[in-house]
């Protein structure tokens, strides 16, 4: 091969990266050969190296179930790849709605409990108050937590279900460590979430909307989402062992999300489980509307005057992470319930 | 997306559903139209009868759309240059496509010829 030859070859296949692995076994000898003839027509060009830049992003999306069309795949073994893709990017979009949404339901319990429906009074002309919307606020997102939480346990059956008899059956080999990464992530999760919740502010408030154990829970859990970040001299104060649980739990939690769309993605569920799951992932889309919804409207009207119910700006930022998590998992939702259409592939 | 016997796409529909890349799809079912054809010698051909040059992302963008539909179909050879070629529900997805954007053509064509042919507007 000439120089020439040899220095489009390279361009080529670095250009070729953009596009993620799965879309390369398909497509990449045919569109390495297009760009290298294609370079040496046109050695230097912006608007190509854009348009594959795009192109590559594009195909990324779509082997996560964001995008609405599948890599042709080689036979109908593939036909579920992307439905599986899209359920699992769902799943992760909404590990991330329960990690934002457990850090503003707590937060507004923690404010419930401490606040009282009491009218001022000369003994005590300034109570603490539960405002109208911070209150609405607070029923809806608890309802919201707790359908989430049996919406996700519901999906979580059927897959652990698979996941296992794989396993045993020796067939599961690809999902062997990703499994393990999972169930430690979890077990991390539940071991300091049980020895922080001690250290939960509400304990000693009046009674909230939901037991106060899984408050505690919720709280510790979520003490990572926290403005304290930008107060490094404030967060110096906090006991070592609460600041190392602070940095630990979002890998945590990365790591459970991540693990757990490999898991979907690798288990091979059947036609069946997977149409349950896009159902109960249609079910998930609606309940997480409601939730950002609530926090929404308690963010958006500031406390109303209630102190104890005052949104900051980490809140405002935990409803922006909502709100992108809501959108990726309708997407992913649409995709998914599209592949699942007879005659699809 | 409304559906023939068999579960294949309606003919116009099935381009319709492709949005923005409707157009890439139509020029390379109508450059397959004429056989089969690689990407590099299909960006030719549609940028002679088009005057469009087709970007490389754009046209296996379109490619993998067309084929994840079944309106084209990769030929297997040693080549590492694949050719494609369309098939039976490409070629009636195109001709629906086109008798619609010729009706379109002739509207557009006939109120011009009448409206505008003396360079005047509509009175």
């Amino acid at each position: 091969m000439s120089r020439a030859g040899s220095d489009a070859g390279q361009r080529a296949a670095r250009l070729l990266r953009w596009y993620p692995a799965v879309w390369r076994d398909r497509y990449g000898d045919e569109f390495a050969e297009l760009l290298m003839a294609d370079i040496q027509e046109r050695p230097r060009s912006t608007a190509r190296t854009l348009d594959i830049a795009r192109g590559g992003i594009v195909a990324r999306l779509a082997d996560l179930g964001l995008a609405g069309f599948p890599v042709p795949g080689a036979t109908g073994v593939d036909r579920h790849r992307q439905v599986r893709a899209s359920l699992g990017t769902l799943g992760a979009a909404l590990a991330v709605c329960l990690t934002f949404g457990a850090a503003m339901q707590s937060q507004l319990t923690i404010a419930w409990e401490w606040s009282t429906a009491v009218a001022p009074s000369a003994a005590d002309p300034d109570p603490p108050f539960i405002p109208a919307v911070a209150g609405f606020a607070t029923r809806v997102t608890s309802a919201a937590m707790l359908a989430i939480l049996v919406l996700a346990i519901a999906a979580t059956i059927p897959v652990i279900v698979t996941v296992a008899v794989r396993l045993v059956t020796g067939a599961g080999r690809r999902l062997a460590l990703p499994a393990a990464v999972l169930a430690a992530a979890v077990a991390v999760l539940f071991t300091g979430g049980r020895q922080f919740e001690n250290g939960w502010v509400g304990t000693g408030g009046h009674d909230g909307l939901i037991p106060g154990g899984v408050a505690a829970f919720e709280w510790a859990t979520s003490l990572w989402v926290s403005a304290y970040w930008a107060h490094p001299g404030a967060l110096a104060a906090f006991p070592l062992a609460e600041r190392a649980w602070m940095v630990v739990t979002p890998f945590a939690l990365g790591a459970v999300a991540l693990a757990a769309a490999t898991v979907v993605r690798r288990a091979g569920l059947t036609a069946r489980v997977l149409a349950f799951e896009a159902r109960l992932g249609t079910a998930a889309c609606v309940v997480m509307a409601v939730l950002l919804a609530g926090v929404a409207c308690w963010v958006a009207t500031g406390g109303e005057g209630a102190p104890l119910f005052r949104p900051g700006l980490i809140d405002v930022a935990a409803t922006g992470a909502l709100a992108l998590a809501l959108a990726a998992a309708v997407k992913a939702r649409a995709t998914a319930i599209r592949g699942l259409r007879p005659g699809r592939g | 997306m409304p559906k023939q016997e068999g579960g294949r796409p309606d003919g116009d529909a099935a381009l319709a559903g492709f949005g923005r890349y409707a157009g890439p799809a139509t020029l390379i079912l109508s450059s397959l139209a004429d056989g089969p054809k690689h990407g590099y010698a299909l960006t030719k051909d549609v940028e002679e009868f088009a005057g469009v040059r087709l970007a490389p992302g754009t046209l296996y963008e379109a490619l993998a759309r067309l084929e994840s539909q079944g309106l084209i179909q990769a030929i297997e050879t040693d080549d590492r240059r694949r050719p494609y070629r369309l098939t039976a529900a490409g070629a009636t997805a195109l001709k629906a496509h086109l008798d619609a954007q010729r009706r379109v053509t002739e509207v557009g064509l006939r109120r011009l010829s009448v409206n505008w042919a003396a360079g005047g507007g509509v009175a």
